[in-house]
């Protein structure tokens, strides 16, 4: 009995060290690339490399925050993401809650229709998309940026709403309605507290969407509505091979979604894992 | 699903009783109040996802000078240059290779690494965090990310091989300079980012495998392999379907962490579908050409979407 217990005790400690390896390895790499910040930039190049900084320092954020643009940068990159997520809300929200409510024809036409949209490959879209901003005058700005960037998470708010709004009996609003709820307002006022959680995820994903977002950003804006990851492209070619204050942009640029990551990681993995299972 | 096409039944086959409430001063019915929150919607993914979708294929059969601001209808010809052109035929090659190359790695690494968590249970959360955070990271990080850790001379990849005795000098492999394998070494970045995403629909997919029905096997005798291949994956078969076609097609569209990589060279080595129609109109201009890559690639992924799509929506959809 004794010997079975510590057989898959063995097991145990072998599969928990064996699983510790494997996130350390795939955690590894984004460490190395914030631990590359903290190093001098010639470090940074250093033959061999080192893991470790040699000496703690500053100077590549210092470097990185010099360049030109980088306020603008991230200005933009924060109002193309809060706009894109906003058009995305309003428009997928009352949508998916008619797809999932009423199952109409023009309902299921439309739900198969967004999903297609999921698979358009942007630089299939991007040319048309510049000379259309052209004609509405939104090139180079946030505005024209956020709606290319909506054209990814649309399909995706859409196709995650409806699972949320699946996940609510109807019997909810019917009762809100025979107490003398109009549909709009049994909508509003009675399932869109009950989905906000799912509200919450979807406003993740698109505002993810449009954050780590690069070729639309390439294609639609030159100077004025540049966001950070063209910024960050750039410093390859501009400025030739910058490792030290590129790894420091970089770092900058992911803290805040790491972060929102771990604060908010119960929710996330829910969204991911909604559609994927639940077919 | 059921609840919502009970719902429907119901709609069609007894219109809504006024016993609940007398009617509205104008009433709508359900169908034209479904039509009224979905037309916004429909409305934005008709002007900017159809129409330059419309526009493209109209361009795909154009001559098109943009400097000269010129345009002459040519019909077909675009399209027997693009099918005749090596170029395009070598690219499209790489974009199969590419997401096949992705999408298998992601797999079976997500699929081990979800086993694990599973086997461990309810204490392995932590751990399941920090698996989750690369996901949340811009490919273009991740492409500058990887290229750094691949330089030949000082990445720290080919430091570790070294220091290990795999090779003699860092230099050994040009991980991106390299044409053979370049290919792979651009799709690193992509399987790092996303091998989270298929270890989470996986491991959500197992916690949802009865436990009694691996103990049966258990009892059965079977072994972890019979187990694995008899039972927990044919199980899991649709949370597989739907995570590889996901990925599958995100793989194939891959652009950032290619460009940011290795621009598509060397010798165009890692220049995929994406890559080729961006420098085809971009840098030379030639948007009649593009347009009839983008036509045809869209054709494929479509084909593909909806192949798949008639897999995974039949099961479940209809009546359950």
């Amino acid at each position: 009995m004794t010997a079975v217990l510590d057989r898959l005790a063995t097991k145990r400690a072998l599969l928990w060290a064996l699983l510790l390896g494997v996130v350390a390895a795939y955690a590894f790499p984004f460490l190395y690339l914030m631990l590359t910040s903290f190093k001098t930039p010639s470090d940074a190049l250093a033959v061999p490399p080192t893991i470790l900084p040699k000496v703690w320092s500053l100077e590549n954020f210092a470097k990185a925050l010099d360049t030109p643009g980088v306020t603008a940068a991230f200005i933009n990159s924060i109002t193309t993401a809060v706009l894109s997520t906003v058009i995305s809300l309003v428009l997928a929200v009352p949508a998916a809650y008619a797809v999932s409510r009423f199952g109409t024809v023009s309902g299921r036409v439309f739900i198969v229709v967004a999903l297609v949209t999921r698979m358009v490959p942007p630089v299939a879209i991007g040319v048309p998309l510049i000379g259309m901003m052209k004609t509405l005058g939104l090139t180079d700005t946030p505005v024209g940026t956020a709606i290319a960037h909506t054209t990814i998470s649309l399909p995706l708010s859409i196709w995650l709403m409806v699972s949320f709004f699946e996940a609510v009996p109807a019997e909810l609003e019917d009762a809100a309605k025979v107490d003398g709820c109009s549909r709009m307002g049994a909508l509003i006022r009675v399932v869109l507290p009950v989905v906000s959680g799912g509200v919450a995820v979807t406003a993740i994903f698109a505002f993810l969407a449009s954050w780590n977002e690069f070729l639309f950003a390439l294609l639609l804006t030159a100077v004025k509505a540049q966001t950070v990851p063209i910024l960050i492209a750039n410093f390859q070619t501009q400025y030739g091979l910058q490792w030290g204050p590129m790894t420091a942009m970089a770092t900058l640029y992911s803290i805040p979604v790491i972060l929102l990551t771990l604060v908010l990681q119960r929710r996330i993995v829910a969204g991911l894992t909604l559609g994927a299972v639940k077919g | 699903m059921s609840s919502s096409t009970d719902h429907l039944v119901h709609k069609a086959v007894a219109p809504p009783t006024p016993a609940a409430k007398p009617p509205r001063r104008r009433p709508m019915s359900d169908k034209q109040f479904a039509l009224v929150l979905i037309l916004p919607a429909a409305a934005f993914l008709a002007v900017f996802v159809a129409w330059p979708l419309v526009k493209l294929v109209i361009d795909s059969f154009h001559d098109i000078a943009p400097l000269a601001g010129t345009r002459r209808f040519i019909g077909f010809d675009n399209y027997t240059e693009v099918l005749a052109s090596s170029d395009f035929l070598h690219a499209a090659l790489r974009t199969l290779l590419y997401t096949v190359v992705v999408v298998t790695l992601e797999f079976s690494l997500g699929l081990g690494a979800a086993l694990l968590f599973n086997a461990l249970g309810q204490r392995s959360r932590v751990l399941r965090t920090v698996f989750l955070y690369p996901l949340m990271i811009a490919p273009v990080v991740a492409g500058l990310l990887w290229r750094f850790l691949l330089i030949d001379n000082f990445g720290l990849v080919n430091a570790l091989l070294t220091k290990v005795g795999i090779l003699d000098r860092p230099a050994d492999i040009g991980w991106l300079s390299d044409p053979d394998i370049v290919l792979i070494s651009v799709a690193l970045p992509d399987i790092w980012l996303t091998t989270s995403f298929m270890t989470l629909v996986l491991f959500a997919g197992l916690q949802n495998i009865p436990g009694d029905v691996l103990e049966a096997a258990k009892l059965d005798g079977a072994n972890a392999r019979q187990q694995l291949f008899r039972i927990i994956l044919p199980l899991l078969r649709p949370v597989i379907a739907v995570a590889l076609i996901v990925r599958g097609i995100d793989a194939a569209r891959a652009f950032d962490t290619i460009v940011i990589q290795t621009n598509g060279g060397p010798e165009s080595a890692s220049t995929t579908l994406s890559l080729l129609i961006y420098r085809t109109t971009v840098r030379f201009g030639e948007q009649g050409l593009a347009s009839a890559m983008g036509t045809l690639y869209l054709i494929a992924m479509l084909a593909v979407a909806i192949v798949t799509m008639r897999m995974i929506w039949r099961p479940g959809k209809g009546q359950s």
